[in-house]
């Protein structure tokens, strides 16, 4: 059983994290989802045990299964479920404010606004030499004069 | 008995009703400002009597102790929480004062603060872990707030770097649960000194993964940088003076109080490790022009300060990489909250913050410097105490080229690149009464070289109590 147990949560975060490193936003989300639900496994491998229903008054001499995994498993879970709607929520406004989805066409869409940013900066510049050079030159022939 | 959890019982409510309503309206913040004063009050109070009463404890629901869930409080976690709701209130001062554009940040501000006081204040792991995922929750959407493509990107790779970490933690307790049999903080560390090496290791390592994520550890600290700079400079100051905790006090706790016989064996690496840290932030601070840039690799290079102190171990270690953690929150907080207003006032609050952070005196910067540079004489090392010179040195240039670039040039020039109003006496105020506070603790360090030992000592008694 522990074995399955392994072979299950190895697969799954193995597939969690090959999804993590695509550049498409939603695979990003859809591998952590894979991930969070690896870890829930392993609570829920962590302390696998038969025995009777874990409700008091507790009656004969089975043992009692653990409850407590379970607890923690359906915590993590909800926890997972949060932090995927936030995911969800957090690349609806990235695909709406950058019209894209795919982390290449994003960062080269940002790479472009920077340079964008650069130039209109660098044609500012330009635009103020040449007055401050008249400026100065007018100081000079102040002087001369 | 019932003062541990009256803290929570504040910050609540609180949290919610102001999720509830418009936090871009003044009262709103208002009311959040009030309630985590009161919260603040409740937990210096608190930490008051851990530190003259010793530990405290408090089973929920009146279950017998082996059955409820425990909420423990030491001097470590009274003095971490306080800390915490501290610079989490400055930060939220502050930004009411500037005027909050966000709808959610108040509530967002009291969740944050309502997890950190929880992750401090818990016995138990798995409800550590359930506070610390409401702590990065409102931050992931702290950082997402402003709304705009960069904010969202961010906040994007922030929340999945952070929940990778947060899985490889949520697989670490439950193979730690496996291991031990127990959730409970003290019984697990009882627990764990038998274990074998092959199974506690990987354990501590998993550990040791997570809260390096968290911390911004030097081979983990990718996301670092792209969201100090994305955020405004109250929230940075939350993240850098509030959040950052959790990494140093998981290190402390996990690491010093639950698994003390693995962090001795993997001393080495992790003075490798942190000492990588402090170089690369170091130097990737130097070559960087932005503020907040500055102090996102500048916190990359204090984290491996603190895996140091712990590498170093022994009493004077944890108590220097606690004054360290407590002095370094302080000083960050001050240097973001300062970095983007203007006048001679908030000028020198920021030179206060950045010689602090240099490790001059008469600031508290100095004492974590100080209390380091003993552990390093302690520990007979002269590659650590030549370590800390070098890096105090190179903190001086980086924060004097950042506080040249940002306030030494013709006004003109500098308000082309990010043009600020002057800022109003309020925001002057919160960045003033903070360089106080760190000038108070260097000319009057007691407190808190008296705190930092009790910590450091409680931390101790957790891993040796059989």
């Amino acid at each position: 059983m522990n074995l399955v147990f392994a072979v299950v949560i190895g697969a799954l975060f193995g597939a969690g994290v090959y999804l993590l490193l695509k550049p498409d936003l939603f695979r990003v989300v859809l591998g952590l989802v894979l991930v969070s639900n690896a870890a829930s496994l392993t609570l829920m491998a962590s302390g696998l045990t038969r025995g009777q229903a874990p409700i008091a008054p507790v009656t004969g001499p089975e043992p009692v299964a653990d409850p407590l995994v379970q607890a923690m498993t359906v915590t993590a879970l909800v926890i997972g479920f949060a932090v995927t709607a936030l995911l969800l929520a957090l690349v609806f406004g990235v695909s709406r404010t950058g019209h894209s989805v795919d982390l290449d066409a994003l960062s080269r869409a940002e790479a472009r606004e920077a340079e964008a940013a650069e130039a209109r900066e660098l044609a500012h510049d330009e635009e103020r030499e040449p007055d401050t050079r008249e400026h100065q030159q007018r100081g000079h022939d102040e002087v001369t004069r | 008995m019932s003062l541990i959890a009256v803290p929570l019982l504040v910050l609540w409510p609180a949290a919610i009703a102001a999720a509830l309503l418009d936090g871009r309206r003044r009262g709103i913040g208002v009311l959040a400002i009030a309630a985590l004063t009161a919260a603040l009050g409740l937990l210096a109070v608190l930490l008051a009597a851990v530190v003259t009463g010793g530990p405290r404890e408090l089973v929920a629901g009146g279950w017998p102790g082996d059955v409820g869930i425990r909420l423990r409080v030491d001097a470590l976690g009274a003095v971490f929480a306080v800390l915490s709701c501290s610079v989490l209130l400055a930060a939220l001062v502050q930004a009411v004062l500037t005027g909050i554009r966000s709808r959610a940040m108040p509530a967002l501000t009291l969740f944050m603060a309502l997890g950190l006081t929880g992750l401090f204040l818990t016995g138990d792991i798995f409800s550590f872990y359930v506070f610390f995922e409401l702590a990065m929750i409102s931050a992931y959407a702290l950082t997402a707030a402003g709304g705009s493509g960069r904010e969202l990107g961010a906040a994007f790779l922030f929340a999945v770097v952070n929940l990778v970490g947060s899985f490889l933690f949520l697989i670490a307790i439950g193979a730690l649960y496996r291991a031990t049999g127990t959730l409970e903080m003290e019984a697990v560390a009882a627990q764990a000194a038998p274990l074998e090496p092959n199974t506690a290791i990987p354990i501590a390592i998993t550990f040791f993964v997570a809260f390096g994520i968290k911390l911004g550890l030097f081979p983990f600290h990718f996301w670092l940088p792209t969201v100090y700079v994305s955020v405004s400079p109250p929230v940075g100051a939350m993240f850098a003076g509030a959040l950052a905790n959790i990494g140093a006090y998981g290190l402390l706790r996990f690491g010093a109080a639950i698994l003390p016989a693995e962090l001795e064996f993997s001393a080495t690496a992790l003075i490798v490790i942190g000492t990588v840290s402090i170089a690369y932030g170091a130097l990737q601070a130097i070559a960087r022009r932005d503020t907040r840039e500055v102090l996102a690799y500048s916190a990359i290079g204090h984290a491996g300060y603190v895996l140091v102190a712990l590498g170093l171990g022994g009493p004077a270690g944890l108590t220097a990489a606690v004054i360290f953690s407590l002095a370094n929150a302080i000083n960050k907080a001050l240097l973001f909250l300062a970095s983007e207003l203007r006048g001679p006032l908030v000028a020198s609050a920021f030179l206060i913050g950045a010689l602090s952070v240099a490790g001059v005196p008469p600031t508290a910067g100095f004492f974590g410097k100080a209390a380091l540079f003993e552990a390093g004489i302690d520990a007979g090392s002269v590659a650590t105490v030549a370590l800390l010179f070098v890096g105090g040195a190179l903190s001086f240039v980086y924060l004097f080229q950042i506080y040249q670039h940002d306030r030494w040039r013709p006004r003109a020039e500098r308000e082309r690149e990010m043009p600020t109003g002057r800022a109003n006496a309020g925001q002057r105020g919160i960045a003033v009464a903070l360089a106080l506070v760190v000038l108070a603790l260097g000319l009057w360090p007691e407190p808190l070289l008296a705190i930092g030992e009790r910590a450091a000592q409680d931390l101790a008694a957790t891993g040796a109590r059989p």
